[in-house]
């Protein structure tokens, strides 16, 4: 059985760390066969994303029990749902409290039990509030922008007309889906945009091949954020799979239309 | 600087940032007002118009991102995550990017971490794809296109999601 103990150091003299989620290194004991190694903690960068990435790093390793010092609730939630028990309020060097578990002096705190019968309706309170919190910031970040396109499209309605539009666009499906993509590919964020854009461009006349190649590659291209994904996946790869979005976007669009557009002729 | 603030600081700098598209067009909007102040007006009625007619599907939305946030935990995501492109790696990897909620630069980090556990090109590039079915967004979707397109178009998604994992998996082999 593998355990994990936050941990200020590299080896079994270190002590404990005080956050699970920000200690430097991670101590990964195999109790089985008495081997241990250190890793670098994720979490302890501070950066955003990373604190899931600990809870990533733990549960790829096929840890079934955490020790530290202190432990979020956000944290603990993760652990708990993913099967691992986690032990806090936990101080000394990792190797007396490592010894400690093994003679089962180690008991689970109230808050580690939380989950459990007496108070779950208090935590479920909370988690609910978490959530909303949670649902409520996700929501109110896409507004801003949303709000800005509602509004463009306001002026668009009233001050670009049709005909310029309609020269735009040629006409020729394969034309303007390319053109579709062509745009979906450089405009970014929630995609939401992209079908109220979408939308409106239907009301003007353009054709539906146009608006479906726009939606897609919206969210599967993104030329934005391309050196953020070069970063983190590799050159080859953010090139390799933005470039068969680009090309798998047209037939996409054209077969959805065609469906579409069999299914009103036959069934609508 | 502390990292505390660090943060702090670029949060403020990420939520300014949001802001400046809206203020921009509402600039345009100022600017018009005094050039042709009747068509500014009618552009801005037609902007109330398009909220009103979104209005329940954006309830909708709130609702639906509450119950994912609710019932579905990141570490959950990731956990369904393949190594290769089997039935089950497949499968999960549709399930986890339709699931995902937030911008894909928040899951960039988490990816990276992921390729470095060993998971495959095919998985994460399924993933990536299967990002444009947005559960939380189909009442928007269908209030614009209808229920056969929405169908259609989700199923369609997630077969050229696919497809890209194994063109992925075949182009990246041995990288």
């Amino acid at each position: 059985m593998k355990i994990a103990i936050s941990s200020e150091g590299t080896d079994l003299k270190a002590q404990v760390g005080d956050r699970f989620g920000g200690s430097p290194y991670l101590i990964i004991a195999d109790l089985d066969t008495g081997n241990f190694e250190a890793v670098s903690n994720p979490g302890s960068l501070g950066q955003h994303g990373t604190g899931v990435q600990t809870i990533v790093l733990i549960i790829s390793n096929n840890v079934k029990t955490a020790l530290t010092g202190y432990c979020s609730p956000t944290a603990r939630r993760h652990l708990e749902a993913n099967g691992i028990e986690i032990f806090t309020g936990l101080s000394g060097t990792v190797e007396e409290v490592l010894e400690s578990y093994k003679k089962g002096e180690i008991r689970k705190t109230e808050a580690a039990t939380i989950d459990h019968d007496p108070e779950k309706r208090v935590v479920d309170k909370a988690i609910l509030i978490h959530a909303i919190q949670r649902s409520g910031n996700q929501f109110a970040s896409m507004l801003p922008i949303f709000f800005g396109v509602v509004l463009l499209i306001g002026l668009l309605n009233t001050f670009v007309s049709r005909d310029f539009l309609a020269a735009l666009f040629s006409g020729n499906p394969v034309l303007d889906t390319l053109l579709g993509a062509f745009f979906g590919s450089i405009l970014a964020g929630n995609a939401i945009n992209s079908y109220i854009i979408g939308g409106e461009l239907l009301e003007y006349g353009v054709s539906l091949f146009t608006v479906t190649a726009l939606i897609i590659t919206w969210v599967t291209v993104g030329l934005v954020q391309l050196p953020v994904e070069i970063a983190a996946l590799g050159r080859r790869f953010a090139l390799l799979r933005n470039g068969i979005c680009f090309i798998l976007s047209i037939p996409i669009a054209i077969i959805t239309v065609f469906i579409v557009n069999l299914v009103a002729r036959r069934f609508l | 600087m502390n990292r505390g603030s660090a943060k702090k600081l670029k949060g403020k700098k990420d939520s300014a940032r949001m802001f400046i598209f809206p203020v921009c067009v509402l600039a345009c909007y100022g600017i018009l007002c005094a050039i042709e102040p009747h068509k500014a007006l009618i552009a801005m009625r037609t902007s109330g118009n398009l909220l009103l007619y979104i209005a329940l599907p954006l309830v909708l939305v709130f609702v639906i991102m509450l119950a994912l946030n609710l019932f579905v935990k990141p570490a959950q995501i990731v956990g369904l995550f393949g190594k290769g492109l089997r039935i089950k790696g497949i499968v999960f990897s549709v399930v986890a990017g339709i699931i995902s909620m937030g911008p894909i630069y928040v899951w960039y980090p988490l990816l990276k971490n992921l390729r470095e556990e060993g998971a495959g090109n095919g998985p994460m590039a399924i993933f990536l794809y299967t990002r444009a079915v947005k559960p939380f967004l189909l009442p928007v979707m269908i209030a614009y296109f209808g229920w056969v397109y929405v169908a259609i178009l989700t199923f369609l998604t997630v077969s050229a999601s696919i497809a890209t994992g194994c063109f992925m998996s075949v182009f990246m082999k041995g990288k």
